[in-house]
Order: structure tokens, then C-alpha cells, then sequence
């Protein structure tokens, strides 16, 4: 009996490396669940390998930023499935480093367009979903750079910091119709984006220092786990939290 | 499956609501669970309810403040099971309500020496038997007022701050032997405890309002259910955390 | 000897109750001032008020959330005066009240656009002039709701919680400019604004003064004394605080 046996769960960035750890593990533990992200073939990628394993999945190609396109995909969710109670809302983009009086200002927009607005999207979408259910739990991915500062990231930093507080916000107001939402912080978690950025794993241990105390990187799998835990009734009293999944990097 | 399988655990206050749900819970998936507490009569039951349910217990009677009892009951642990990995810190002081002029010395520091000085002393004699196992976890009890003050509270205030602290400290210095230490931080649950200051559940809810916007109070398995995930290898990236588990509490 | 002497500071918003104190505050202590907002009359009758004391001001109209204006406006000011070293970034949108789920798109956007983007701009064009003055300092009002949570204002949050990071981030980038970033996080303060959506400021205290453990709405004078400090050189080893001025809001 899986953990999120009877479950409906709406992924964004499930063709990327968190996400799609996620997506797989949600399909694992018993939840159906709707994939999504902007990029066909990743997407795809992920619902085949749920299928594969025997789980209940589908792809859906959408941009979180428009706001028709992600309520169709919640439409097209609920039709699918049923209903729909597990949001994890991933989607993010990372501007190329710059320091802010460099930044262009459409670089700017770009950023908190995806990181913050496209989750605000999502919720709103997948809320009504979520009270017609009698409750759900939405999943916002924010980052250590919602807590602390990050060189030459401005946007990003902005964005995240935004998402910790809509979490917070959704938790407040949504409480009434047992909807939970939190978000979780991972520190720098090994995945092909963070590695087309840089050199090596080891030019990532070396830059992030002192702080990186066990000298690796977080598994997307790691991330996973934690979306699992917050989505399941087994966080059934957590929200509003901020769940920060990075080995003490932030504690130091 | 369990998913505490192959582990041993040392569970303080576990003849109280929240760690003896913990230490239920942690058998229940697998763990062998060694239950501590300074009341006799009470640790004894939570041991042979586990017992009686199939898993693995002892109880030992333990002043967690005093240093000798701790070392021996550690010792004791780790030769009825073989090894200890996991360590469940609860053990707590009932202060009065007084603001701090008028709390007597004794009074402060008996809270420090239950809260703090105690939890000290038994992650002393536990992270050796870490050390020795490879790995290990700490999941030490804070509170919301670890974060936000409660009315003439001065003692169980500072030393739940004290307590998340303490486990950022040991997740830094203890991160590069893989042993983890996150703090949780409960809002009101619905133990007998809280009926010492408060005449029924309800008189608590209203005097928490509007922190509790889903207007119950928390369940002492909601706290076990996050414990189990803290000691499960699940939340293998996540350190030095603090895990609110509060309804949206602190969020408000 | 005002504490800021030699100084030149831009006031955003500064026809509004907070900022308007700010600006006032600032001519009085010596900084020329250069007030800004999208209000004719108010800023102009701050700016009015801080020469008719004796000090030195100019008023600007400026939407913030407009590249071009904001460009014009910063480089006008610091010709003008002859340099420019401080910035209080201070605009923010009042938008009624919404949940996630009923806030239209276009609602929330506006949002983002004046109290996120807007201080973006600002910040992005006023660094080069601080360059140039070999240092500076940002003053960014953010607020407690960027730290905790309030009913039906997500976007409000999303953006104030955004504002802590934003500042997090030019502090780190440009330390070794020798320019400071600093966040105030006001509780309730007696401003018209308040007055939006609660028809009297005794309905406004009602309600809000039992959440201020110090008994009493602020003023805005006691944002101004927090943004002096911040804008002085007695200030020199802050960058990157959060500083809470809430009369204990969030300590409780």
C-alpha cells in the first residue's frame, strides 16, 4: 500500500531532474499523476518511465506562465483522473549571473514571471480543484536563496524569497478548506542544470565551501522524499513550514 | 517493510503523549525502541503496548539530567539491541506561568536543566554509538516558542531557542560523520499536559486564535509521523531544519 | 551636525505617511532629498515642508514600475544634487483583498510590478551613481507580512518576501562597493493607508493594537528613526538585515 494510495498529483517541471524524481516517486507511492513542464521530450520522458513501472501517469505540455494553457492542464488533470489534491509546483528558471545594476530588466521579468507568478498561476488553478476535494496540499519549491542571499542572482533570489511567503499566504488562507502549503528550501542538489552552469561536481563542492559539510551534493531523490512526506496526511498538521533540505548548509 | 527497519532508538519522555506516540510509531515500522522516562509506571506502559503490538522495546527509568543515569541508559540500549541510530529528545519541564520577575532561580534553571542541559547530555553519550554505527539522526523536541514568545513563559521560551540552536551545532559538527540533527517545533497538541494551564481543548483553540487558522489542534501522532520521516534515511539531505509542525502557527 | 550630513537621498513614495516621515526625517538631519512619487500634490507638499524647515529638497513625479522614468528621475536627481548615496525604496501598491484563488491575474501583476520590478528599477539605476560617490545605502521597506503570513493578501506577501531577499542580494554584491542594503519590516503603522480597507483608525486599532505586545500602533516616526540609523554611517557593519520595526508583532 502505497503512501499516496487514491491520490491526484499535478507536477510542474517534471521533465527536469527534481521535479521528475518526484513525479516518479508520487507514481511509485500510489498517486496518479499529471506531468507537466514546457519541454515535450522530457516531459514525456518522465510519464513513460512512470507507466513503465506500472504507476498511473500523463504528460501534459504547458507553460506555467500562461494562465489559460495551466488551467486547461488542471482541467485536463481532473477530467483524466478525477480530481486533483497534490500540486508540486516546480517550475523555475535560472537567470544567467548577473549583478543587479547589469541586469537587463527583461532578464528581470523573466525570472519572476516563472519563479513566482507561474506558481501563483498554478495555485489559483488548482485550489477550487483542491476545495472540491475537501483538501489537498500544494508543494511550492523555493530555495536556501529564499532564506539567504546568493551572489550575482538577484531575480532569483527576489523570486524564491517571494515563493516562501506565497506558501505562507495559501497555508493562512486556505486552512479553513484543509489545504496545506509549504515549501521546501534545497540547498545545491546534483542535477544537469546545475552541472551545465559549471565546470565539474567537484568546481560546485569547491565553490560552495565551508558550508557544504558532508562535500556532496543533495540527490534529487533527497528532494523527492520530502515532497512525498508533505504531500501524504503524514504531514497532516505541517504547513506554512518552511522545510529546508540541504545538510546544515544554512545552519553554518 | 517498515520504514525504520534495522534501526535502534532511544526516545526520551516517552511515557508522555507526543514521545510515546513517537516511540509507538517508530516500532511500528521496524525500529527497536528503547523507552526512557523519569516516571516508571508510565514508560512501562508505552514499552509493553509495543511489545504487545509485535515490535521491540525496553523501558528504562532515567533523570535524563543526570549524567551517570544517561550514560547507563545508553549503555543498556545499545547492549539489549546492539547499536543505536536514532535519538528522539522530549524530555521537558512543566515551568509555571510567571513573567521573570517573579520566577524564581531554581525555577529557571531546573527548565534549562530538564530542556537543554539534559538534551546536551544525552546527544553526548549517544554520538559515540553513532560514530561506531556509521551514521545517525537526532530529532530533538522545540516548540513554537522556540520561535515566538509565549506569555510569562521566560524559562521555556529560551530554552526551546536554546534547542534549535543546539541541533544546528550538532548538525555542523557531526554533518562529515553523516549524522543528521533537525529540531521540531510543535504548536499546541492535544496532550494532558496542556490541561494543566487550560480548562478544556476548546479554551486552548481560543486562546491560540487567529494562530491556528484551521482552528484544531495538532494530534501527538502528527509529530511522530514527521519524527519517523526525520529518522527514516528519507530526509538523508536535511539538517540542522527547523521542522514546524504547528497547523500554520508560526506562518501567521 | 545632522547624522547625515553630505548625503544625498532618494525618497520613493515619499508622499505617502511612512515615506513622507522618512524623507522629512532625512532633510532634517542634513541629507538632501530628492522626494519621489506618482502623487503631485503629496510629494510636493512633502518636499515643501522639508525646505520650509530649513532643509534642503526637491520633488519628483515618478512611477517606479517605468524604466524610463525611473532612469530620468535617478540621474536627474543625482545631477542635480551633485551626487546620490542613499535610497529608500518605499513604493508599494495597496490592492484589496484576495485569496490565491480570486485574485485576478492583472491584480496580481500590478502588484509584482510596483513593489517588486519597481524597486528593481530603481535600485539597478541609483548603483552606478553610488559607485561613483564610492558607497551607499538602500533602505528597503519590506514588512512583517514578509515574514509571516496575513489573510487575503498573497501578492502583498509574495512581494514583501521577495523585498528581503532582493535586499540580501545587492548587499553581497556589492559589498565591495562600499554600498550597504538594509530591509525595515514594519508592524501596523498609523498611516491613510491603513484606512483602505478598515473604514476608522479606531476599528484599525481595535483590531490591530491587542497583536503589538508594546500597546500601540506605530507611527510613522518610528519607521524614519530606523531609517536614519540605517542611512548613517553609524550603521557601517549592516548589510543584509532584517530589521524588524513591529512592537513585538512577530515576537509573539
Amino acid at each position: 500500500m502505497g503512501r499516496l494510495e487514491g491520490k491526484v498529483a499535478f507536477v510542474t517541471a517534471s521533465g527536469g531532474a527534481i521535479a521528475g524524481a518526484t513525479a516518479r516517486l508520487f507514481g511509485a507511492e500510489g498517486a496518479a499523476v499529471c506531468c507537466v513542464d514546457i519541454v515535450e521530450e522530457n516531459v514525456n520522458q518522465t510519464a513513460a518511465d512512470i507507466n513503465a513501472a506500472g504507476c498511473k501517469a500523463f504528460a501534459l505540455t504547458c507553460d506555467v506562465t500562461n494562465d489559460d494553457a495551466v488551467k486547461a492542464a488542471v482541467d485536463k488533470t481532473v477530467t483524466e483522473y478525477g480530481k486533483l489534491d497534490v500540486c508540486f509546483n516546480a517550475a523555475a528558471y535560472s537567470e544567467k549571473r548577473h549583478r543587479l545594476a547589469d541586469m537587463p530588466v527583461d532578464m528581470w521579468k523573466s525570472v519572476i514571471d516563472v519563479n513566482l507568478t507561474g506558481m501563483f498561476i498554478v495555485a489559483r488553478h488548482v485550489i477550487p480543484q483542491m476545495q472540491a476535494a475537501g483538501g489537498g496540499s500544494i508543494i511550492n519549491v523555493s530555495s536556501i536563496y529564499g532564506v539567504v542571499g546568493a551572489k550575482e542572482r538577484p531575480a532569483y533570489c527576489a523570486a524564491k524569497g517571494g515563493v516562501r511567503m506565497l506558501s505562507k499566504s495559501i497555508a493562512v488562507d486556505y486552512a479553513v478548506d484543509n489545504i496545506r502549503a509549504n515549501s521546501i528550501m534545497p540547498g545545491p542538489i546534483e542535477t544537469p542544470r546545475l552541472l551545465a552552469r559549471n565546470p565539474s561536481i567537484e568546481a560546485i563542492i569547491e565553490r560552495h565551501g565551508p558550508r557544504l559539510h558532508q562535500k556532496r551534493l543533495g540527490k534529487p531523490e533527497e528532494i523527492a522524499q520530502t515532497a512525498l512526506f508533505l504531500a501524504s496526511d503524514d504531514a497532516s498538521f505541517t504547513s506554512g513550514a518552511d522545510m529546508v533540505v540541504d545538510a546544515a548548509y544554512t545552519a553554518f | 517493510m517498515g520504514r525504520l527497519e534495522e534501526k535502534v532508538a532511544f526516545v526520551t519522555a516517552a511515557g508522555g503523549a507526543i514521545a510515546g506516540a513517537t516511540a509507538r510509531l517508530f516500532a511500528a515500522e521496524g525500529a527497536a525502541v528503547a523507552c526512557v522516562d523519569i516516571v516508571e509506571e508510565n514508560v512501562k506502559k508505552t514499552a509493553s503496548d509495543i511489545e504487545a503490538a509485535g515490535g521491540k522495546a525496553i523501558a528504562i527509568v532515567c533523570d535524563v539530567n543526570d549524567e551517570e543515569a544517561v550514560k547507563a541508559a545508553i549503555d543498556q540500549t545499545v547492549s539489549a539491541f546492539g547499536k543505536l541510530n536514532v535519538v528522539f529528545n522530549a524530555a521537558a519541564f512543566t515551568d509555571p506561568l510567571l513573567p521573570l520577575h517573579e520566577l524564581d532561580v531554581d525555577l529557571w534553571r531546573k527548565t534549562f536543566d530538564v530542556n537543554i542541559t539534559g538534551m546536551f547530555i544525552v546527544t553526548k553519550y549517544a554520538i559515540p554509538h553513532m560514530l561506531n554505527a556509521g551514521s545517525g539522526s537526532f530529532i530533538n523536541i522545540s516548540s513554537i516558542y522556540g520561535a515566538r514568545a509565549a506569555k510569562k513563559r521566560p524559562a521555556y521560551c529560551s530554552s526551546k531557542g536554546a534547542v534549535r540552536m543546539l541541533s544546528k551545532s550538532v548538525a555542523v559538527d557531526y554533518a562529515e560523520h553523516n549524522i543528521r540533527a533537525n529540531s521540531i517545533l510543535p504548536g499546541p497538541i492535544e496532550t494532558p499536559r496542556l490541561l494543566v494551564a487550560n480548562k478544556n481543548m476548546d479554551d486552548v483553540i481560543n486562546r491560540h486564535r487567529p494562530h491556528l487558522p484551521a482552528a484544531r489542534l495538532g494530534q501527538p501522532e502528527e509529530i511522530a509521523k514527521t519524527a519517523v520521516f526525520l529518522a527514516s534515511d528519507e530526509s538523508s539531505f536535511m539538517s540542522g531544519n527547523d521542522c514546524f509542525v504547528d497547523g500554520a502557527y508560526n506562518a501567521i | 551636525m545632522g547624522m547625515l550630513d553630505g548625503k544625498a537621498a532618494l525618497v520613493t513614495a515619499a508622499g505617502g505617511g511612512i515615506a513622507g516621515a522618512i524623507a522629512r526625517r532625512f532633510g532634517a538631519e542634513g541629507a538632501a532629498v530628492c522626494c519621489v512619487d506618482v502623487n503631485e500634490e503629496t510629494v510636493n507638499q512633502t518636499a515643501a515642508d522639508i525646505n520650509d524647515a530649513g532643509g534642503k529638497a526637491i520633488a519628483r513625479i515618478c512611477n517606479v514600475a517605468d524604466e524610463t522614468t525611473v532612469k530620468n528621475c535617478v540621474d536627474e536627481t543625482a545631477s542635480e544634487v551633485g551626487f546620490l548615496n542613499v535610497v529608500v525604496n518605499a513604493a508599494a501598491a495597496s490592492e484589496p483583498l484576495h485569496t490565491v484563488a480570486n485574485m485576478p491575474l492583472e491584480i496580481w501583476q500590478e502588484v509584482m510590478d510596483v513593489n517588486l520590478t519597481g524597486m528593481f528599477l530603481v535600485s539597478k539605476h541609483a548603483i552606478p551613481h553610488m559607485q561613483a560617490a564610492d558607497g551607499g545605502q538602500f533602505i528597503n521597506i519590506s514588512s512583517t507580512f514578509g515574514h509571516i503570513a496575513w489573510p487575503q493578501r498573497p501578492a502583498y506577501m509574495a512581494t514583501k518576501g521577495a523585498v528581503r531577499q532582493l535586499t540580501k542580494s545587492i548587499a553581497l554584491d556589492f559589498a565591495d562597493d562600499n554600498i550597504r542594503a538594509n530591509s525595515i519590516l514594519p508592524g501596523a503603522i498609523e498611516t491613510n493607508r491603513l484606512l483602505s480597507r478598515t473604514p476608522t483608525m479606531e476599528q484599525v486599532r481595535e483590531k490591530m493594537v491587542p497583536l503589538h505586545p508594546i500597546g500601540r500602533l506605530g507611527q510613522p516616526e518610528d519607521i524614519a528613526n530606523a531609517a536614519a540609523f540605517l542611512a548613517s554611517d553609524q550603521s557601517s557593519f549592516m548589510t543584509g538585515s532584517d530589521v524588524f520595526v513591529d512592537g513585538g508583532f512577530t515576537a509573539v
